[in-house]
């Protein structure tokens, strides 16, 4: 794991020095402090809009982030041939792919932290409440996006950035949509190789009630592994087919 | 992280009789055969020996890229045996007292050198006291001592090439493999490129070197293997492939005319500036010399004929000039 560590942390440092995704956070703080300039929907909900909108800001950045990052770091580290240094060293392709989403991933997951501690500092400003339930969304989109990231990264390890974009942001969306789409009554009636992002939308237990819990975090954490495992799975046995 | 460990330790502690490098009829084809197969390399056979600087020579789309991919494990081969130190370049482990330099070497621009070094320390398994050990001397080794806090985005083409170097001197490997590596450099850099290649060979490494600077190659090389259109055109000692055999050059000056006795015994006249190289038959060389000595000559060196490098290339080139349709196409990738 020394090997995989030290290719996260490259990956961290390089990304956390661009200043595209430190843009993304400002620009999104930016739109977190015009919400409370919303219609007002009254004493008491005004609270819970400004959480709702927050939260799906901070999705919609974490998305741009996430793709931005994720579509393009292996196809520019083989066009560039950052990654031949890599390879030749003795690195397996399956250490090089789980790296590589790894440090993504906390690269995301610092930016996410970043724009929610703006957010909930905008909210003690305009309503004098510490919304640290926001941290729990953030939790929530930071895995979920994990799960884009990761089909992001094993798409990308075959196609191309604009192809990869497409195909995560087509896999984003029946993630959330399938139900709608296949018109199933039930979630739990959800064919079980259709990822079911629903699991990670908790708007309505941060945004008007108190959380979600434990128990339904743990199972959160269990889908995001499980998700994660199958799609890296699947991007390292397509990159290692790779002719480089 | 056990299993790792035990493979790159059985790995590399295997077969130390084994040349460093061997290569044995690999074969590289794309695509499938329905749609069109390019076969970038048909047949190569090369073998490294322990301590040499092996040249890889080729013109573009010979196939030395993809044969130099194939042993590195970024290309999987057709079919063909490829080794490292006795350890099939595929296992894991065969790589790990490998360092490399591809062709223009390229860094996350937003990391440092010293971070750089770092990061191929740490994947080359070396300690942190190595690594800063390591870390300083090799810098200051390729010239960017002081610069280990800039940020790549800062640097010129050279300075990466030379970065690239140090990282792949890392963990002192034992086995170097060379892309183009004096690309990018001037002509200082190229020279002390060339000096650090002889001095790592001193230090018993060996070094598989591709380049199309002919003059570095003939300077430092041991051997070399020419390819072409994915073949093994033309392999041997460096001497044995230039030496003309049965021809001496008569290296003299300050003659005014030649004397018509030995002019049918020179087969070939270089001149540069005052001074004249004749090419003559080994049984001749007495007579030419004495003619010339007679005639006011100045006799400066009278040694084996020998092929310039570039020569000798581009007539194995001109008698071979039509490289097949899909040959290498994949060259231009890298």
């Amino acid at each position: 794991m020394v090997k995989v560590f030290a290719i996260a942390k490259s990956v961290v440092t390089d990304a956390i020095r661009r200043k595209v995704l430190w843009i993304v956070v400002a620009f999104s703080a930016v739109l977190a402090m015009t919400i409370p300039a919303l219609p007002s929907y009254g004493v008491g909900v005004a609270d819970a809009v400004f959480r709702e909108v927050a939260i799906a800001l901070m999705y919609a950045a974490a998305l741009v982030m996430a793709l931005s990052l994720a579509v393009t770091r292996i196809p520019n580290e083989i066009e560039r041939r950052t990654v031949f240094n890599v390879i030749a060293r003795d690195v397996r392709r399956w250490q090089y792919v789980f790296a590589t989403w790894l440090g993504m991933f906390v690269v995301l997951g610092v930016m996410l932290l970043a724009f929610t501690a703006v957010t909930v500092g905008i909210g003690v400003i305009n309503y004098q409440v510490a919304m640290w339930r926001l941290f729990e969304a953030s939790l929530a989109v930071w895995l979920e996006v994990g799960v884009v990231m990761a089909f992001a990264v094993m798409l990308s390890s075959s196609f191309g950035p604009i192809t990869a974009a497409v195909g995560a942001l087509a896999f984003a969306f029946i993630g959330h949509a399938f139900v709608t789409l296949l018109n199933l009554p039930e979630l739990a009636r959800a064919p079980w190789y259709i990822p079911n992002l629903e699991v990670f939308n908790v708007i309505n237990p941060v945004a008007h009630g108190n959380g979600y819990g434990l128990v339904y975090g743990l199972g959160m954490v269990l889908a995001f592994l499980a998700w994660v495992s199958l799609l890296l799975l699947a991007g390292s046995v397509i990159f290692s087919k790779r002719d480089l | 992280m056990t299993t790792d460990t035990t493979q790159i330790e059985s790995a590399t502690a295997s077969a130390p009789d084994a040349p460093a490098i061997l290569i044995e009829s690999a074969r590289k084809d794309y695509g499938k055969a329905a749609g069109g197969r390019r076969e970038a390399v048909a047949d190569v056979s090369l073998r490294v020996s322990r301590g040499a600087i092996h040249a890889l020579l080729g013109p573009n789309g010979a196939g030395k890229t993809t044969t130099l991919k194939m042993l590195l494990g970024l290309v999987r081969p057709t079919s063909g045996r490829l080794e490292i130190l006795g350890v099939p370049a595929d296992r894991p482990g065969a790589r790990a007292r490998l360092g490399f330099l591809p062709e223009a070497p390229y860094f996350p621009s937003q990391l440092t050198a010293g971070e750089v070094m770092e990061l191929y320390g740490q994947l080359c398994g070396i300690s942190r006291a190595q690594l800063v050990e390591q870390s300083g001397e090799l810098l200051d080794r390729v010239g960017l001592d002081g610069r280990q806090k800039t940020l790549l985005s800062k640097f010129s083409r050279g300075m990466l090439q030379r970065l690239g170097l140090a990282a792949a001197l890392l963990g002192r490997p034992e086995v170097l493999v060379l892309d183009e590596p004096a690309s990018g450099l001037d002509p200082v850099g190229q020279r002390d490129v060339r000096n650090l290649m002889v001095e790592l060979k001193n230090g018993g490494s060996t070094i598989l070197l591709s380049s199309h600077q002919l003059s570095e190659v003939e300077a430092i090389s041991d051997d070399v293997t020419i390819l072409n259109r994915g073949l093994v055109a033309a392999r041997g000692h460096i001497d044995a492939l230039l030496n003309v055999a049965g021809q001496t050059s008569v290296t003299a000056r300050g003659g005014a005319l030649l004397p018509s006795a030995i002019s049918d015994e020179i087969t070939d006249v270089a001149v540069d500036g005052s001074t004249q190289v004749f090419s003559v038959q080994d049984a001749s060389v007495r007579r030419v010399v004495d003619a010339l000595d007679d005639a006011g000559w100045r006799i400066v060196s009278i040694a084996p004929k020998r092929d310039s490098l570039e020569d000798y290339f581009a007539r194995m080139l001109e008698n071979d000039p039509d490289p097949e349709p899909n040959a290498g196409e994949v060259e231009d990738t890298w």
